[in-house]
């Protein structure tokens, strides 16, 4: 089934990380494999890189490594391992395309999951209390972020798997999607004959390369979710975040549910009522968007992180 | 007797409900649903249950000849396949609200989503603001009035029933046309208005079926191309 979440926070007043993970809780029983957020912090001159660590004995040797084949591509600011992963602060000089291929080119098995000067993600296998204990949810702090919890009906149960997706090769681009993607394996032939690349086999991470496309032809990301009503086929209920903007996109037939509420504090955007009224109490009527439509936010410019 | 649903999972609060009715209750508020699924379903007695706030899905499912008020918005799926009673949502109403219902009353007083009142097999539908895409899809039976605007492909493949419509519509399903209410119509909307305190627009549309797809016809196969 899926569960989907987004919040905006308008006026820096509610803790993000807390927001998100009592909303990831509700809806953990919509999705029990994984769990993942993507949160936007304070805006870094750098570039922030989270890396999957792939499965191996010499973790440190690996590490080690990774770190030289970054700095091939420029100086490396600060690193740290954490579980899973190695989050990189890198030159924010350094062509980020360039980084990626260089680092999946040199490392079997390693992943980019995310890359950008604000956008951070963190997934793994099992609940929305296991990414707490592992990855402290509930302290981190942001203008706005979007999460996922995962019920596989396509592909595998592993991190790689797991969402939010980046959209790579976009800075600061990342999607969560409940439903399913029906023309996922035209389109994916369509985008590896033009020389795009995936990383697993979830139907959901077309989405980030279908934005990727479209933004690269010159479409704003608000005009490349309006092409993707007509150019997805099946169910989809899903959220697009950048730098400085939240948005959803609901499909024709309505397939799948979503939940809007907004008041002056914030933007909530849940699968299900159950998590807004969980994290936000009852202060706000919360709609059902029409099926066909988006929204789209702009994050005020203003908000202290 | 109020039964607060804070701090309980939804099989107690459904528990509480049936143990409450068992012993004779009738008058029932059910205080901080906030959003759960699955509350108030299969009410077999004619009880009275208030709930103080938004529910999610299913609330009041399966129910037989209970009236039930939700103070707040309703999910998807609202008072589905019920037999006989009242469901009153002072919000508005997810998708497929009154769903497969086959007697009795749902009110929605404010917008209702996607295929309001899908496979209605009798009873009464009604709608004080908008409904949206396919509403009344392959509806069978009963009444169904939507004082407000009605989405797209209205009443697809509707069989028998009628929907009324006061505002506008998008556009009409397959197999679904317009025919002029009759004096008897108008009454019995007026009266069901009033009757639920809901103002209403003076004059309703009337929809019902074209009866093209009821039976297989070689000549209208391009209709049924069309419908399939």
């Amino acid at each position: 089934m899926c569960g989907i979440i987004g919040f905006l926070d308008k006026t820096g007043s509610r803790p993000l990380g807390q927001t998100l993970l009592t909303m990831l809780d509700a809806l953990s029983c919509r999705g029990p494999d994984s769990a993942g957020v993507a949160v936007f912090g304070a805006s870094s001159p750098f570039w922030i890189v989270q890396i999957m660590l792939p499965e191996q004995e010499d973790r440190a040797g690996a590490v080690k490594k990774i770190l030289e084949s970054a700095r091939d591509c420029g100086p490396v600011i600060n690193h740290q391992v954490m579980e899973a992963f190695v989050r990189l602060e890198v030159d924010g000089t350094i062509d980020p395309v360039v980084l990626e291929e260089t680092l999946v080119r040199r490392h079997a098995g390693l992943e980019v999951v995310s890359l950008g000067h604000s956008l951070e993600i963190v997934k793994q296998v099992g609940s929305p209390a296991g990414l707490e204990k592992a990855y402290s949810i509930g302290k981190r702090q942001g203008s706005h972020a979007i999460g996922h919890t995962r019920m596989s009906t396509e592909s595998r149960v592993d991190l790689s798997h797991s969402q939010p997706f980046w959209a790579h090769g976009v800075p600061d681009l990342a999607t969560v999607h409940n439903g399913h993607i029906t023309n996922y394996h035209k389109l994916r032939r369509q985008y590896e004959q033009r020389g795009y690349r995936f990383c697993n086999e979830n139907d959901s991470e077309v989405i980030g390369v279908y934005l990727r496309d479209r933004i690269a032809a010159g479409l704003s990301l608000a005009d490349a979710l309006r092409s993707s009503l007509d150019d997805f086929d099946g169910s989809f209920s899903y959220l697009a975040a950048s730098a400085d903007s939240l948005a959803y996109v609901k499909d024709r037939f309505g397939f799948k549910p979503l939940m809007v509420a907004e008041t002056v504090e914030f933007v909530a955007i849940a699968t299900e009522e159950i998590a807004l009224r969980k994290a936000l109490g009852r202060d706000f009527v919360s709609l059902e968007p029409a099926p066909g439509t988006l929204g789209i936010w702009t994050v005020p410019s203003k908000v202290a992180v | 007797m109020e039964i607060n649903c804070r701090d309980k999972t939804t099989r107690e609060i459904n528990r509480l409900l049936r143990e409450s009715i068992a012993c004779g209750d009738n008058d029932i508020r059910v205080l901080e649903p906030d959003g759960r699924h699955n509350l108030g379903v299969g009410l077999l007695k004619p009880v009275y249950v208030v709930f103080d706030g938004s529910v999610g899905y299913y609330c009041a499912g399966m129910m037989d000849g209970a009236n039930v008020e939700i103070r707040g918005s309703a999910g998807w799926g609202t008072a589905e396949s019920m037999m006989n009673g009242t469901v009153v949502i002072d919000g508005n109403a997810g998708s497929g609200v009154a769903a497969s219902i086959r007697g009795g009353t749902v009110v929605v007083r404010g917008d209702a989503a996607a295929r309001a009142g899908v496979s209605m097999k009798g009873g009464t539908l009604l709608i004080g603001g908008n409904c949206g895409y396919m509403a009344a899809f392959m509806m069978q039976r009963g009444t169904m009035v939507v004082c407000g605007n009605a989405g797209h492909a209205l009443a697809d493949s509707m069989y028998e029933g009628t929907v009324f419509v006061g505002g506008e519509i998008e556009s009409l399903g397959n197999d679904a046309v317009l025919e002029n209410p009759t004096a008897a119509d108008r009454k019995t909307l007026q009266k069901l208005l009033e009757s639920y305190n809901i103002s209403g627009p003076k004059s309703f549309r009337k929809v019902v079926s074209g009866r093209k797809l009821w039976n297989f016809d070689r000549k209208e196969i391009d209709l049924w191309k069309v419908a399939l």
